[in-house]
């Protein structure tokens, strides 16, 4: 093993106004070492990695490569002393291939060659075992493939340390042992790996050692080998013992408040559906498979084209015509920052998004009263930090998320729509969710929309497999020979003794 | 030494915004200097002139004062759509609307006494301008037609509206052929507040100023509106009637308009003819553009874009620049107020080799 870190952070502080990032950070990184960076949405992850790529600039501490200390203005000064950083959201250019892509932003000339380019980029990812046509363009790539691309770029600028912040979350199962593969060559070649996650089997299967981050400290720090289990490290991460444990106290049905009967439209083919009160429904599938357009339909935000769909006891047309503020549908939408908040107002005032209709009196809002069950939501939801006048993009993914639940259940929904509630939560907040949707059930009927079958099977009482707009298959959770085939449904095989029954 | 330039994390404070203003302007005037000297004109005490014909007298302020309020007018209007991503930039055809509807009602019910008649003539005006552009969101609605060009196309039309009932209809016997109404009954004009040249438009302005900013700050409208500027997705999963609020902007928007054409016919002209046509339309984009879009914010550029005609105009007299030379200048001051914007976001920072 080399003797020397090749990057060492040192007592690192970063605030963003009143909010403190991270704090006494210590963190030493080897080369040829894949070091993960675990710990909730919130916990400074992101922060102490822009750190480090040179897109902050820390308040306390300092970093040191190679023993020198160092002072990034820019992620071009980061980059040149071997530091480079592949984001979660790419930075390339679409309508380029490849290797033009690759050939953006480098030093030298004011010449370009795309054939050297081309030759250079197929040697590079040859050596990481990754198959990219150095002509394609990007626009026709995979995730998967732009992700290559990116560490490819990222690489070809000369970096001895690669810092990938939650590479895992756009890319198939498969496509992720591709990434790890290639990891672990880039280790064996004595590249430095940091890995930004909060998945704890990723971080087991990878990682050599773990770093766990919770509210801006490093809590633990710890060669992967040292640790005994997932539930381990995510108790070490989350500081709480209960969590993913979900007591699912099945609850009698009553009356139905969603039923769909043969509905057509926007790709659904015949979809029928029921969601009674006091029951979880949970929708699986792969993704494109009808889930937006079933959605939209319930929601009120597409019409049906065939069949009938009755909400609340009301045709469609009826209830949505109507549609009450209050006791009607509470909506959680996959897109957090995009549809269920607007990013730069406050709290409170994306609390009124859906509520307003509450807290209005002779046409004027009463921001006041409002801002007060902000407050009380906050405490209830745990909420942090819990100040109602930072704007929605001030939140982390999972603080806001649980704003919108508090804010959507504040309505008191008898049916609620939960469209991946969890995607993209830590193990804390992922909890936190999971046990208001199952508080839910007491008073309303949820339909549970998720690419994660252990997420519904965590809570669901019964599942519908959607392929291609069809529900192929309808079973209840503990319907355990159903379970084991729903691989299968998912694939487009269709049940047995027919869907829906 | 090298310089790197940095996106603000901090929003500049709003002394920040007026400091770059200012200095925009003062960059703008230096342009305009130079244009002066290219023609020849002595730069220096062009500029004197401008400056001095401006807001040099009482007399000059209140002539400021005076061209600011249409503009006011005009820019609240279509920044009120501006709030809501709705590019409305038909200010120029729904001031001659009305115009046009204040004259109607001056013309048709002159027997009246002015407190019943003037605000008649508002109520017209507010009308007529909502509907111009209550047209743009019909044809929106309707039909999805873009509403930037609607709106631009119809100030042609209400300008032709206008020239066709001045050169028409309504024309004045005994103008000797010149298109113009007859003047006005006395009851129909905008009187003076004591003791100024100053007309109760200014009045007017107040009480929009402060109702637009309330509307905006504490109204479920208002809410709804900023909902639908910032995010159409949230607007519609939020179940905002994204269409009405539209409507509700763009006729807003007209209505202020068509005040501010009654406020120029009644007060500034006291007859309806073509030329109370000078631009207000077009200008109150550029002010709507550099406020910021708040009220206050407003008030100022408006002034400032105000002494600017006012200057020019003397201007013009004193040294003999065209008349494009007004619009040159407007055009620069708009550039470079723009160009200057980009230090509100962006700041420069030294760095050291």
């Amino acid at each position: 093993m080399n003797p020397t870190p090749l990057v060492v952070l040192e007592g690192i502080g970063k605030r963003f106004g009143a909010v403190t990032a991270c704090q006494g950070v210590n963190l030493a990184i080897w080369p040829g070492r894949i070091k993960a960076v675990l710990g909730e949405n919130g916990a400074g992850k992101s922060t102490l990695m822009g750190i480090l790529a040179g897109q902050y600039q820390p308040d306390e501490g300092q970093v040191l490569v190679n023993g020198v200390p160092v002072r990034f203005r820019s992620t071009r000064e980061a980059i040149a002393a071997g530091i480079g950083m592949v984001y979660q959201h790419f930075t390339l250019v679409p309508a380029m291939t490849v290797a033009e892509n690759l050939a953006l932003g480098q030093e030298g000339g004011p010449w370009f060659s795309p054939s050297a380019m081309a030759r250079r980029v197929s040697t590079q990812a040859e050596a990481l075992g990754f198959a990219i046509d150095p002509d394609a363009r990007v626009a026709d790539l995979s995730m998967g493939e732009r992700q290559r691309v990116e560490i490819l770029k990222v690489l070809s600028r000369g970096c001895q340390l690669l810092i990938l912040d939650e590479p895992t979350a756009v890319l198939t199962p498969a496509e992720t042992q591709t990434l790890f593969a290639a990891l672990r060559r880039l280790a064996a070649a004595g590249v430095a790996v940091v890995f930004i996650s909060h998945k704890l089997n990723e971080v087991l299967a990878v990682a050599d050692e773990v770093a766990v981050l919770r509210r801006g400290r490093v809590v633990d720090e710890c060669p992967v080998a040292a640790t005994t289990s997932p539930a381990e490290l995510a108790r070490r991460m989350v500081g709480r013992d209960d969590f993913l444990a979900v007591d699912r106290v099945p609850l009698e049905p009553r009356q139905v408040v969603l039923r769909m009967a043969g509905v057509w439209g926007g790709g659904l083919h015949g979809v029928d559906l029921t969601v009674r009160q006091g029951e979880i429904i949970a929708v699986v599938g792969v993704a494109g498979n009808g889930q937006r357009p079933l959605v939209d339909v319930i929601c009120g935000l597409r019409a049906p084209e065939r069949g009938t769909v009755t909400i609340l006891g009301q045709g469609w047309a009826e209830f949505h015509r109507t549609a009450p503020w209050q006791g009607g549908i509470g909506y959680i939408p996959e897109d957090r920052l995009g549809v269920a908040v607007c990013r730069e107002l406050d709290a409170v005032d994306n609390f009124l998004l859906t509520t307003r209709q509450g807290f209005c009196r002779f046409g004027v809002l009463q921001r006041q009263r409002a801002r007060q069950q902000v407050v009380e939501l906050m405490a209830t939801f745990r909420v942090h930090p819990p100040q109602p006048q930072l704007a929605a993009r001030q939140f982390s993914g999972g603080n806001l998320q649980k704003l919108v639940l508090g804010r959507e259940f504040f309505r008191r929904p008898r049916l609620v729509v939960a469209d991946q509630p969890t995607q993209g939560l830590d193990v804390a907040a992922t909890h936190d969710v999971w046990q208001a949707l199952l508080a839910a059930r007491t008073v309303a009927g949820v339909l549970l929309v998720t690419g994660e079958v252990s997420e519904a099977l965590a809570l669901a009482d019964r599942l519908v497999v959607l392929y291609r707009g069809r529900v192929v298959a309808a079973f209840a959770a503990d319907d355990e020979v159903e379970v084991a085939r729903i691989g299968l449904y998912m694939a487009g095989a269709a049940a047995q003794e027919g869907a829906g029954s | 030494m090298a310089l790197v330039v940095r996106k603000r994390r901090e929003p500049l404070p709003w002394w920040g915004s007026c400091l770059i203003f200012l200095a925009a302007v003062a960059l703008a005037l230096g342009g305009g200097g130079a244009m002066l000297a290219l023609q020849g004109k002595p730069a220096l005490a062009g500029l004197s002139v401008l400056i001095g014909s401006a807001v040099g007298s009482l007399w000059a302020v209140e002539d400021c004062v005076l061209k600011a309020i249409p503009l006011f007018l005009c820019a609240v209007g279509v920044g009120l759509s501006f709030r809501m991503a709705v590019w409305n930039i038909g200010a120029e055809g729904q001031f001659a609307l009305g115009a046009v509807g204040a004259t109607w009602v001056a013309l048709s019910l002159d027997h009246l006494p002015a407190a019943v008649l003037l605000p008649f003539m508002g109520l017209a005006a507010a009308v007529a301008g909502g509907l111009w552009a209550g047209v743009a969101a019909f044809l929106r609605a309707l039909l999805g037609a873009n509403e930037t060009i609607v709106t631009l196309m119809l100030n042609y039309v209400g300008i032709l509206v206008l020239e066709f009932l001045v050169f028409g209809p309504w024309k004045d016997p005994a103008s000797f052929g010149f298109p113009m109404t007859a003047e006005f009954v006395p009851a129909a004009i905008l009187p003076a507040l004591p003791g100024t040249r100053i007309h109760w438009g200014l009045v007017l302005c107040g009480v929009v100023g402060v109702a637009v900013t309330l509307a905006m700050r504490s109204s479920r409208l208002g809410f709804e509106i900023t909902v639908c500027g910032q995010n159409p997705a949230a607007a519609r999963y939020a179940r905002m009637p994204y269409g009405a609020l539209m409507a509700v902007v763009l006729v807003a928007g007209g209505a202020l308009a068509g005040l501010a054409g009654f406020v120029e016919v009644s007060a500034a002209l006291g007859r309806l003819q073509p030329s109370i046509m000078t631009g207000y339309g077009y200008t109150a984009i550029v002010v709507a553009w550099l406020s910021g879009l708040r009220p206050l914010g407003v008030a100022g550029v408006a002034l400032v874009l105000a002494a600017l005609r006012v200057g020019l105009e003397s201007l013009q007299l004193d040294f003999q620049v065209p008349a494009a030379f007004g619009g040159m200048m407007e055009g620069t001051m708009l550039l470079v107020v723009l160009a200057g914007s980009f230090f509100s976001r962006y700041q420069i920072l030294r760095r050291p080799a």
